[in-house]
């Protein structure tokens, strides 16, 4: 359960489990904030609300993690301690179906923002297609999630 | 024939320093790498071959795709990579530009000789890192309204020019004058402008540096002359691109193209390389963004370089004009541009989309769309070393056109993971040592970074130069070595 940094030539990339969609994508989240800065600050900032909808659940991940790097330009604060409240899909179908509606995948979450003035952080350009995985690997329990996702840095 | 085993890959050799992965399968041409047999050592270790070969399945490559000597895995098409796709019936890929559009190195020279400076480089480093933004939410030099930035999109420099940041010969010193024509600021989105409207004249993270330099080798003395280098001179080199508006300009389109060209989408092997077909609408508003993002990234590098003029200025307590402060050159790393090329076996002249990701234009002498500051000797190519290596001034060589769509290496290229860098190195050892062994003065706002860019991670730069040199696509001109260097 979590996540793990993960060699790359140029690169950073985040390996990540959870026992939920929900919990393996605030896991990612964490994940870049890691690649982000060494030692975030326990106490430091106040918790703000985002919500994304995307057409497909892959796509979801691409842009909720896309969201937290234009929120983290704009706000000036680093995002962390990720709370993913909810993901909910199309009623019928899987998450994978090709042709989705823009709207058909809709998460709601929030994130601690920490004053970059307050971290010595560097900056992750963006996050990346390439070699993305998303994958129920079991039902319910511990780590039926995982995640893999590169960051440009 | 002579052959190379990559870890399953088999290279077949062309000639010296060429070498070929052979069509198959859906690949629609075959890939080339330009290497030595010790960089391709290096090149072997990583993904980068898969990622050249899963890049020739893009529609409409024309010739082959093409790693430079520096390439290294990075996401989608490698680091180093080289493809020309048909502007009529192929595609352009934001993939195969990459995040940071325009993302590249200036030159800047001076007449003052490291004899002058030694002694001041603490306060020289000092002074750069005071006055020149760097790492996160650092600001930028300006911070204008977002009128202004439409401004910048549109006209590049010549902004710059208009509000005091340049000066005329600035412009006749940078590819295209600074100017990317067909820049259209209405295809950049709101998001990628509010991202980047903070953030004008900052150098960033990651790789991205300012360092003053010495001369150490001029190997073609003409050629140095026409660049205005001589040994023992001090130059300034400077490495960033177009900050959070290029990055969110890349992810924009590629959430596009996924949505709106889902099966061009699905031919392809990796989705980073996500391409708009050639002559579709989405290609044509891609192409007026990423030119946008490029007079961005201009106008980044000069209003940095800029402000190291008044910076040098009140260090040495001299007009920076009487430091002879210009612009040799700029050029751009992560780059696509409509060009003509003669391809095929009869000499056909087609108009490209030449993608050049972590790879430099270098047309030779004689070519048009040299300056003509430079057109009688070949264009400018910088090739930034490590911060304890040396850089190269290289010239367009006379077989770029012919080997590579005009183009050669971009840098050192990494060898080492970010990961497996902070494991083996501590950034204040690196720093000290840096000082101590070499007179290098290092600046960081992390000490992460400078473990993560320690001169250990790169691949060796002298090597990358040597092939690019011999095969003639880049031909040596100029050695500089680090005095001082900045980094977010």
């Amino acid at each position: 359960m979590g996540f793990e940094l993960r060699d790359h030539t140029a690169d950073i990339a985040v390996s990540a489990t959870g026992d939920s969609l929900e919990s393996v994508f605030a896991a990612v989240a964490d994940g870049l904030a890691a690649a982000s800065c060494d030692e975030i600050p326990a106490e430091t900032g106040d918790r703000f609300s985002l919500s994304v909808t995307a057409e497909r659940r892959e796509a979801l991940l691409f842009d909720y993690l896309d969201e937290l790097i234009y929120l983290r330009d704009t706000r000036a604060e680093l995002p962390a301690d990720h709370r993913v409240d909810s993901i909910a899909g199309p009623a019928s179908a899987d998450g994978s179906s090709a042709d989705g509606k823009p709207d058909d995948w809709h998460l709601e979450a929030s994130a601690r923002g920490v004053p970059l003035a307050a971290v010595d952080a560097r900056e992750v350009k963006a996050v990346t297609y390439s070699e993305m995985r998303l994958e129920r690997v079991g039902k319910g329990e511990p780590g039926s999630w995982e995640a893999y996702v590169v960051f440009d840095v | 024939m002579t052959t190379f085993d990559a870890n399953g890959i088999t290279l077949e050799r062309v000639r010296e320093h060429v070498w070929e992965i052979p069509q198959e399968g859906d690949m629609r041409v075959p890939a080339r790498v330009l290497a030595s047999e010790a960089l391709l050592e290096e090149i072997k270790e990583d993904k980068s071959l898969e990622q050249i070969t899963n890049t020739t399945h893009l529609p409409g490559i024309t010739n082959h795709a093409i790693c430079m000597p520096d390439t290294h895995q990075g996401y989608g098409f490698p680091v180093g990579g080289v493809g020309a796709l048909d502007a009529e019936d192929g595609c352009i890929s934001p993939g195969a530009v990459g995040y940071d559009i325009n993302c590249g190195v200036r030159m800047m020279r001076t007449n003052l000789t490291y004899d002058e400076i030694q002694g001041r480089e603490e306060e020289l480093v000092d002074s750069l890192f005071a006055n020149i933004p760097s790492g996160l939410g650092g600001g930028g030099i300006v911070e204008p309204g977002i009128d202004a930035v439409d401004e910048i999109l549109a006209r590049g420099v010549d902004w710059a020019l208009e509000n005091g940041h340049a000066v005329e010969e600035d412009l006749r010193h940078c590819e295209d004058e600074g100017m990317r024509e067909g820049a259209d600021p209405e295809k950049v989105s709101q998001k990628a402008k509010d991202r980047g409207k903070n953030q004008i004249g900052s150098l960033g993270s990651g790789n991205h540096f300012l360092e003053v330099q010495r001369v150490t080798d001029v190997f073609d003395a003409g050629v140095g002359e026409a660049y205005g280098l001589e040994e023992d001179q001090i130059v300034v080199l400077i490495h960033c691109g177009s900050r959070g508006l290029g990055h969110q300009t890349c992810n924009d389109y590629l959430r596009k193209i996924e949505q709106q060209h889902k099966g061009l989408l699905d031919q392809l092997p990796d989705k980073e390389l996500a391409a708009a077909p050639a002559g579709s609408q989405l290609a044509e508003d891609y192409y007026g963004a990423m030119n946008a993002a490029i007079n961005f990234a201009w106008v980044n590098r000069q209003l940095i370089m800029h402000r190291t003029r008044r910076v040098f200025e009140r260090v040495f307590d001299r007009s920076w004009e009487s430091m002879d402060m210009h612009l040799l050159y700029d050029v751009a790393h992560n780059i696509a541009k409509k060009e003509t090329h003669t391809v095929g076996e009869d000499g056909e002249e087609r108009e490209l989309y030449v993608h050049r990701k972590g790879a430099t234009r270098a047309f030779p002498a004689g070519h048009p769309e040299v300056p003509k500051a430079y057109r009688d000797v070949g264009q400018p190519v910088i090739i930034p070393g490590s911060m304890g290596a040396g850089s190269y001034v290289l010239r367009g060589g006379e077989n770029s056109m012919d080997l590579t769509f005009g183009s050669t290496a971009h840098g050192a290229g990494r060898l080492m993971s970010r990961t497996q860098a902070k494991n083996e190195y501590w950034g204040g050892d690196v720093q000290q040592d840096l000082e101590d062994q070499q007179a290098i003065y290092v600046k960081a706002q992390s000490g992460a970074t400078i473990a993560e860019e320690a001169p250990g991670v790169y691949k060796d730069v002298d090597e990358v130069v040597r092939v690019s040199d011999e095969l003639g696509i880049g031909d040596k001109v100029a050695r500089t070595f680090p005095v001082c260097n900045i980094k977010g």
